[in-house]
């Protein structure tokens, strides 16, 4: 118990995907999670989750407490999720080592999270009518920025995100070949303000 | 034929080109620029706008700014003091967006870079202010799960605010020229992502544009960036497909979005 580990899931503030919480606090997940030496895990359940996450704790109560694992949950955070993430990246506490965020495929968390420097496991809402959330989460897997997961095999993510760990890449991404043009938004700016110096 | 009934007919012949013509003059990335004469002019007041969504719109957009400012290259660094007056756009019951836009403005000011007034040993005149922002909220067009049968009647109500929004502040300067010093003018450059408010500002600014209001179109005021969500992958969104060819610069984030969007995407590698 001496270096916390913080496994961080959210399902956005106001998207209702209850069921990565259920997947999340499911039997086969916890214990992966303490197979992997994770002390503590943390839910946001978006507003109106409560209930919800009430029950679902209830449910797990026994698998929990057996787990040894510190569970809590919050509705949603007006200042962000910065400080949670940060939590994850393991510079929350003294001693704490890196854990993991598992997050729904909202464009904003995903950057959050890869900003931070924090592994990141990416669940994409099959409900979701839109499927532009799954192509984002295959294309930033393809390039190895995250680890793309259905909610079926949380327990295997787990296990590739320590893979990830050990090459975890920096974002923004260095400009290279495939960024032919690195004028960046200033130079589109100043381009259309007509500033020529 | 009766005189109205020729009229009738001529009228349309006439009105029809002339308006496409006419739209088309407007929509053209290649129209004028206003005339510059150096960044900073304090004799020439500029003008950005930016709008931000809701939730993922939002986040991307400071992002991307934020990292723009930040950037450590100094030829991809935004210079916040670049522009004098700053509007922000964010849909109305959206306090975070809002919070988020006054964050950055206190964020951002430090960060600009100390100038040397100097060069050349002639003192040169630039504005070194914090210049001014404005967040301004408008209704929104349209709620997450608004039926489509009640969205026209609140896009025009959106419309309404865009149009009293973009209009706040106007001068009479000679045609093609910047505002006067201490002036505030229609926004020089638009930057807006996906949101439905960003469509209706767009388009909004087309329509003053359309028909020159306080010379805004000679003046070459109201340009338009948009940029792609960095989500959007493969296919553009709905916005990006409504905007793809008539905003001047559209940007996408990912390469092969470039292709599929056509118009005029640029791909320019990851912004955010």
């Amino acid at each position: 118990m001496a270096h916390p580990k913080t496994c961080f899931v959210t399902i956005g503030a106001t998207a209702s995907f209850t069921s990565l919480i259920q997947a999340a606090l499911s039997a086969p997940f916890l214990s992966a999670l303490q197979n992997h030496g994770y002390t503590d895990l943390l839910l946001q359940y978006g507003e109106d989750g409560k209930g919800f996450f009430d029950g679902c704790m209830q449910q797990a109560q026994a698998t929990v407490s057996s787990s040894g694992l510190k569970v809590s949950g919050f509705a949603l955070d007006k200042a962000g999720l910065g400080k949670y993430m940060r939590q994850a990246k393991g510079l929350g506490a003294k001693g704490a080592q890196e854990g993991v965020v598992i997050s729904h495929a909202g464009s904003g968390t995903i950057l959050d999270a890869l900003r931070t420097a924090v592994p990141l496991i990416v669940v994409p809402n099959a409900e979701l009518l839109d499927n532009h959330q799954v192509e984002l989460a295959e294309a930033l897997a393809a390039q190895e920025y995250v680890v793309h997961a259905s909610l079926a095999d949380l327990p295997r993510a787990l296990q590739d995100a320590e893979q990830l760990r050990l090459r975890q890449k920096e974002w923004p991404p260095v400009n290279s070949g495939v960024h032919r043009q690195a004028k960046g938004l200033k130079g589109v700016l100043d381009e259309e303000m007509g500033f020529l110096d | 034929m009766g005189f109205f009934t020729t009229l009738l007919v001529i009228l349309p012949l006439l009105i029809i080109p002339a308006a496409f013509y006419r739209f088309l003059l407007i929509s053209d990335p290649k129209r004028n620029k206003p005339i510059r004469h150096g960044r900073r002019n304090p004799a020439e007041p500029t003008h950005l706008l930016v709008v931000l969504g809701s939730g993922g719109h939002t986040a991307e957009m400071l992002a991307m700014l934020e990292r723009a400012v930040s950037a450590k290259d100094a030829s991809l660094k935004l210079d916040w003091k670049d522009y004098t007056h700053r509007t922000w756009v964010v849909g109305s019951g959206d306090s975070i967006s809002a919070q988020r836009a006054k964050d950055f403005e206190d964020m951002v000011i430090p960060l600009s870079t100390p100038e040397d007034l100097m060069v050349g040993k002639v003192k040169r005149a630039t504005y070194n202010g914090i210049g001014t922002y404005d967040v301004v909220t408008v209704p929104r067009a349209r709620e997450i799960h608004q039926s489509l049968t009640t969205t026209p009647m609140s896009s025009f109500t959106c419309m309404r605010a865009c149009y009293d929004l973009l209009t706040r502040y106007t001068t009479e300067t000679r045609d093609g020229h910047a505002s006067g010093p201490g002036q505030k003018d229609f926004p020089d450059v638009i930057l807006c992502n996906g949101p439905a408010t960003a469509t209706i500002l767009v388009a909004t600014s087309m329509l003053l544009r359309f028909f020159d209001v306080k010379g805004c179109s000679t003046r070459g005021k109201l340009r338009t960036i948009y940029v792609e969500s960095w989500a959007r992958v493969k296919k553009p969104s709905l916005s990006g497909k409504l905007l793809s060819r008539v905003v001047d610069r559209f940007l996408v984030q990912w390469p092969q979005l470039e292709r599929s969007t056509g118009g005029r995407a640029e791909f320019m590698g990851v912004l955010v």
